[in-house]
């Protein structure tokens, strides 16, 4: 499985993004990713347009996750997002981050 | 600019209801307001006229929207629910919490800025309460506004020292005016969050931004530093702040966050999907123009190129008005605000030249209806 993570936006309007396959990383994150992915019913997650009717400078986040089988690609933002969710993208931009240095 | 609400006042409250609940966003909204206001002043009829005591919320109402400063602070404990917990309301001590106290302040410095320089009464130049949350998330490098509220984030509080990158953002003044600045813009010009009316929409934010620092240091447009975020990045980040009016694309260039890239120059101007069409970076362009007309005009820059810029977003432009569009319509106000051929037009129209707009005459303005029905009963 593979993840796909962008940040973009934001007051400073940088991107941070983040490509990670399971099989490649130590075997804890990935089984912390797989549950993250699971509780959060990724694959059932629609993907609309953020609502950013009149929201300014928020971050918007892209996942994208892919398998032999199954390509779910999602777009949300800070307020927008389902409530499960938030752990998955916590993660993942946490991830990202630590990567920057 | 307020005409378009004016129809909620002649309507009953029946109707209000109606489209409070069926109406769009924007009609459910003014709905909504036009009814609790009308809530209040009942209050206060009761209260006044048959000795009866309003209640709690109707009397902090009435308070409300009676107009003047009505700030309140909440605490999103690193979580996600806003607003989160009340943590200081207007005219309540000074909090242990300097982030509280940050977002109070800076929210009373931009609100003095928008009053004593251009007459306007909070957001919505109605007093709409500035509601503001700190705290939000954890290792949030952000602020934002959300459409009612401001909300800021904490920077890398949650990484070692030696990696942190980003500060509070309440840190910055600047950040503070940018983001209530947002709701202004929403309340007025409304303009789109993608490519060029994005763009400006965030030049707005940062050029009121700006000003609301200028304005609490007293400096003047020489003086200033014309940086926006002066004080986010850490001593572990080679860079002065987010970016920089004066010299856009010169505000960081760090190995870790890369280099600034605005643009100052339509030359350089960036095609990009991301960030709805690159509206942090193309930003830079009339950001720049505003720094030449406000050093070009001298002396304080709110109280000439600000005011022509307020004039313009308030009295218009558009939700699609183009960075012509605004050259254009800077040009209209400074002439309507100082006459034909004045220092004040020949500066905003140098400002534009300098970044590669070259002034075409004025488009429609959103004032264009006005003007119709002036000119159809005979008054225009």
């Amino acid at each position: 499985m593979q993840i796909h993570f962008e940040r973009t936006g934001g007051f400073m309007g940088r991107k941070i993004s983040l490509s990670l396959n399971l099989n490649e990383i130590p075997a804890e994150q990935a089984a912390t990713l797989r549950t993250l992915i699971e509780e959060a019913n990724f694959l059932t997650i629609e993907d609309p347009p953020p609502d950013a009717e009149s929201a300014r400078d928020q971050f918007i986040y892209m996942v994208a996750i892919e398998t032999d089988k199954i390509h779910h690609i999602i777009h949300t933002t800070d307020t927008s997002m389902p409530a499960t969710l938030r752990p998955l993208i916590e993660n993942l931009s946490s991830l990202a981050h630590s990567g920057r240095r | 600019m307020h005409s378009h609400h004016s129809i909620f006042c002649i309507t009953p409250p029946h109707m209000l209801q109606e489209v409070s609940r069926n109406g769009t966003s924007a009609q459910r909204e003014m709905a909504q307001r036009t009814l609790t206001a009308s809530e209040v002043f009942r209050a206060r009829r009761v209260s006044l006229g048959g000795g009866v005591k309003a209640s709690p919320l109707a009397s902090s109402l009435a308070s409300a929207v009676s107009g003047g400063k009505q700030r309140t602070i909440y605490d999103a404990k690193q979580g996600s629910n806003l607003p989160g917990s009340m943590v200081r309301g207007e005219g309540d001590p000074a909090s242990s919490d300097p982030a509280v106290n940050e977002a109070y302040d800076g929210c009373g410095t931009t609100y003095d800025l928008y009053l004593n320089a251009f007459g306007r009464d909070s957001i919505d130049n109605h007093g709409l309460p500035l509601n503001s949350t700190v705290h939000f998330q954890k290792g949030y490098d952000n602020a934002f506004w959300d459409g009612e509220q401001m909300v800021y984030g904490d920077g890398d509080e949650d990484l070692p020292v030696s990696e942190r990158l980003f500060n509070r953002f309440t840190k910055s003044l600047d950040v503070i005016g940018h983001e209530l600045t947002h709701g202004v813009t929403q309340y007025e010009a409304n303009l789109k969050y993608s490519n060029q009316p994005g763009a400006l929409n965030e030049s707005m934010s940062d050029v009121f931004g700006s000003l609301v620092k200028q304005y609490q240091r007293m400096h003047t447009a020489a003086e200033a530093d014309w940086i926006i975020g002066e004080g986010l990045f850490t001593s572990n980040v080679n860079g002065v702040g987010i970016r920089s009016m004066k010299a856009p694309g010169s505000a960081y260039n760090d190995p870790v966050l890369g280099k600034d890239p605005q643009p100052a120059h339509m030359n350089n101007y960036v095609n990009t999907v991301e960030d709805n069409g690159g509206v942090h970076i193309n930003s830079g362009i009339p950001n720049h123009a505003f720094y030449v007309i406000a050093i070009e005009l001298g002396g304080f820059a709110w109280e000439k190129a600000g005011l022509i810029w307020y004039k313009t977003l308030t009295e218009k432009l558009k939700a699609d008005s183009s960075f012509m569009d605004a050259a254009n319509l800077t040009f209209q106000a400074a002439t309507e605000l100082y006459g034909s051929g004045s220092l004040e037009e020949q500066a905003v129209q140098k400002g534009w030249a300098e970044v590669g707009i070259t002034l075409s005459g004025p488009p429609a303005t959103n004032t264009g209806c006005f003007n119709s029905v002036m000119r159809a009963i005979g008054l225009g």
